[in-house]
């Protein structure tokens, strides 16, 4: 009983730093999570334009007991072909545990994975988000 | 006809007529192919149904919803002519016209023999026809067509250029094509009384001293009158739009043997995972099974060295000639990334006007339309990289399959 509330409180807890992450963030907010982090991001433009740059603003919201974030990567690749990007994206801080990605591009329709690899001392967490890119 | 719904019955035919016509087979989870033999009583009947049937059904492939959104995302053409915020002459009539002279004059050549249209030829669609460029020397790649240029994110098989006017740069410097330098080129401006008008005309002074700038300026104004190199609408334009609008009867007059190609280059031959948008190119490289040896023993590098070319260029969009004071032009070359994967990737050219353009590849390998469609048809997959990406595959197309698609890529 005790095991069930906890794990009840957790999830809420879960749920709610999901919600509450990138409150700040402006315009359709999407999240990537794992049980250590959630990343909220918003992109430019939204939605995402095949052949066409885009930027994403994220923020990177640790659970209880996770470690704080030292840097953060962005990536996407589609995993039906095997590919990624032909870009490397640029990160660079946007304010405390908010960022911005510069430079990504989907050169194809299909399903994206968008891929923020989290560095927290010696460990590297990857969280992804599926798009559908039309 | 809703333009992202199935095809509809007009009023006054029953339903029953819009079945396909026996030589239209449903692809792509359309269903298996029709089989006939040993029913013969019932094939004559058959055979003899389809003068009528022909006669009496709309000629509409009943392409699927997802289909039909691939398709209207192969237009609409033309698009809008976008300037170049890195070439300040870009869009302006006086450039364009000095652009279009400078294309023409041989003497910009170290021999005073080769033009801009020696090889891109306008009666051949801005292509020369022939496998292999033929400057001054022979080139390793063939001589892409200069039509619909305007906007590309990058120029050239490899790439190696991120705008109009440094691809335009390179053929005049380099030695198996123009063979000229910077010196040659503005003492023709310079000396050349209709030229120096031109200059002058065009860029609001006299040719400055500095001969590379004259050089660059003589490639931006280049740049200026190809952008306005375009194709015009073709039959597929008129079938997508009337799609686009719901036109039923002005799509069916697009040849159903077009039809069926097309619904094979949206559908199962994913074509258009490459070749979409209206340009039907995503403007990026692949490596699609065609060798890169060059000759015997020697390698064309593809985008590979492209990227490596183009990050040392001083005439890329980060250096000093980038009219764009803002560098936004710049973005893509800021973030291209270089992989080994890019060994052996080609630019991925548009498809519009391609019957005017053979022979195709990168290496103009494949002499005609047919040959290409084959050449996916039967691709080995041994020529890919083995850590490569996963996007062509064999189509394995039957005879009927292979008109099918040559058909519909007669009518970009």
């Amino acid at each position: 009983m005790i095991r069930g509330l906890i794990a009840v409180a957790w999830l809420a807890c879960a749920a709610g730093a999901a919600h509450a992450c990138g409150e700040q963030l402006l315009g359709v907010r999407q999240t990537a999570e794992n049980q250590h982090y959630v990343v909220a991001y918003t992109t430019t433009p939204q939605p995402i334009v095949v052949g066409r740059h885009f930027v994403v603003d994220f923020v990177v919201c640790p659970r209880a007991g996770a470690g704080t974030p030292q840097s953060v990567r962005v990536d996407a690749n589609m995993p039906a072909h095997r590919h990624g990007m032909n870009y490397r994206a640029g990160v660079t801080s946007a304010g405390p545990g908010a960022y911005r990605a510069e430079g990504l591009l989907f050169h194809m329709p299909g399903r994206w994975d968008l891929t923020f690899d989290v560095v927290s001392g010696s460990t590297t967490e990857r969280l992804a988000s599926a798009l559908q890119i039309e | 006809m809703s333009a992202a719904g199935p095809p509809s019955p007009p009023h006054g035919r029953p339903k029953a007529g819009w079945q396909f016509p026996c030589s239209v087979r449903p692809h792509g989870g359309g269903g298996a192919k029709r089989r006939f033999g040993g029913n013969v009583p019932a094939l004559a009947i058959f055979l003899l149904a389809i003068p009528v049937a022909l006669a009496e059904q709309p000629a509409l492939v009943p392409f699927t919803d997802a289909q039909v959104k691939a398709i209207l995302a192969l237009g609409p053409w033309p698009p809008p002519l976008p300037t170049d915020p890195s070439n300040r002459v870009s869009g302006k009539p006086a450039a364009i016209a000095f652009g279009e002279r400078l294309f023409g004059d041989a003497s910009l050549s170290r021999p005073g023999t080769v033009a801009c249209n020696t090889c891109h030829r306008p009666e051949r669609a801005f292509a020369d026809g022939l496998p292999r460029a033929q400057a001054l020397a022979r080139g390793d790649r063939n001589t892409p067509s200069l039509v619909n240029l305007a906007g590309q994110r990058w120029y050239g098989w490899d790439g190696a250029h991120d705008s109009l006017w440094a691809q335009s740069l390179r053929p005049m410097l380099d030695p198996k094509e123009m063979g000229s330098d910077f010196a040659h080129v503005a003492a023709r401006v310079r000396k050349d009384p209709q030229l120096r008008a031109g200059y002058v005309t065009a860029f609001g002074r006299d040719p400055p001293e500095d001969d590379e700038v004259v050089a660059v300026d003589a490639s931006k104004a280049l740049a200026a009158y190809l952008e306005t190199l375009a194709t015009g609408r073709t039959q597929f334009d008129e079938f997508r739009d009337a799609l686009a609008r719901g036109d039923r009867d002005a799509a069916a007059k697009y040849p159903l043997l077009a039809q069926r190609g097309l619904a094979i280059f949206v559908g199962s031959g994913n074509c258009t995972a490459c070749h979409g948008g209206p340009r039907f190119t995503n403007g990026e490289f692949h490596d699609v099974g065609i060798p890169f040896f060059a000759e015997p023993g020697r390698v064309d590098p593809g985008r590979h060295g492209g990227i490596g070319k183009l990050s040392v260029s001083r005439y890329n969009l980060l250096g000093p000639f980038n009219d764009d004071a803002s560098r936004a032009t710049a973005t893509s070359t800021r973030h291209v990334a270089l992989d080994h994967r890019n060994y052996g990737e080609f630019k991925v050219p548009s498809l519009r006007n391609v019957a005017r353009t053979a022979p195709y590849m990168h290496n103009g390998s494949l002499a005609t339309l047919r040959e290409v469609v084959r050449h996916y048809s039967n691709l080995d997959e041994d020529r890919l990289h083995a850590d490569g990406e996963q996007i062509v595959k064999p189509l394995h197309l039957d005879k009927y399959d292979v008109d099918a698609l040559e058909a519909f890529l007669n009518t970009i």
